[in-house]
């Protein structure tokens, strides 16, 4: 599924302009450390943090996009640093559990 | 050389804290990672240094191995990884951020003395196997990782990035 498909199917909102690409992974984490040794290449990464490191990490795993829930907004800076990298970085107001049996109802897995 | 086109995975994975302290004598600062789950704060003097504990984050370490050869490249020297966002021309890394396009972003590998007195910083090898590493399977994505050694940063201690460790855990809600 493409991430603008996957936009309007859940109910994100866009925080930036990001490439359109293929999303194969979902991965759940509020750890850099954990992102960095566990998430694949085009995953989904959901999480609560709003902070730059995030983004530092989920360039080196080349993930896909970021949904940031609790529709917590992240500071302008690291919206910035995002699009700098391509990288789709959403908001939902879903929780991350609700949002994940969200994912695994349009058939991410 | 080797002939090998190396297929890089983590290996030797090390949880814990990158500690920093800072010298009150000089203002050097020097870091390092601590596997205990409670992160050590002593002073304690050594050579012309008087270090006093300034933070600590939670943070990870790490190896590379590659699976065709089995070579194993230690990043021990590596206490962390920072995202550079120095635009200084007068800065060897600043000029490189400068000279990216889009979607290349570089990345400082931080050794533990930030004064690099002692001529020493994280081994060239490092270096290399962390660039094969991160960018292994991004190429068609028109994305580029550089990793560069600290020791190319004109003062790493005033150098603008984001270091790659765990914070904002307080401030979840």
């Amino acid at each position: 599924m493409k991430i603008s498909e996957l936009e309007g199917k859940a109910g994100l909102r866009a925080l930036n302009e990001y490439k359109d690409r293929e999303v194969e992974s979902v991965y759940i984490s509020d750890m850099v450390s954990d992102i960095i040794t566990s998430a694949k290449r085009n995953s989904i990464l959901i999480t609560l943090q709003t902070h730059k490191s995030l983004i530092a990490a989920a360039n080196l795993v080349a993930a896909a996009m970021i949904v940031i829930v609790k529709g917590r907004i992240p500071s302008d800076d690291v919206v910035e640093l995002a699009t700098r990298t391509g990288i789709g970085l959403f908001t939902s107001d879903l929780d991350t559990w609700t949002f994940a049996k969200k994912l695994v109802q349009l058939g991410l897995e | 050389m080797s002939a090998c086109r190396h297929d890089w995975f983590m290996c030797n994975l090390r949880h814990g804290f990158l500690v920093v302290e800072g010298c009150w004598e000089c203002g050097a600062r020097s870091s390092f990672f601590s596997p205990e789950p409670v992160p050590p704060i002593d002073e304690y003097h050594e050579g012309r240094h008087f270090w006093s504990y300034m933070g600590s984050f939670q943070t990870l370490k790490f190896d590379l191995e590659c699976r065709a050869c089995g070579t194993r490249v230690s990043l021990d020297d590596v206490n962390g990884l920072m995202l550079s966002e120095c635009k200084d021309p007068d800065c060897q890394v600043g000029a490189l951020n400068n000279q990216q396009g889009p979607g290349s972003l570089v990345y400082v590998a931080l050794c533990a003395d930030s004064t690099h007195t002692m001529g020493e910083c994280v081994s060239s090898g490092g270096v290399e196997a962390l660039n094969q590493y991160f960018n292994r399977n991004i190429e068609d994505l028109g994305r580029r990782v550089i990793v560069v050694p600290c020791k190319m940063c004109n003062s790493v201690d005033k150098c603008r990035g984001t270091v790659i460790v765990d914070v904002g855990l307080t401030d979840i809600e």
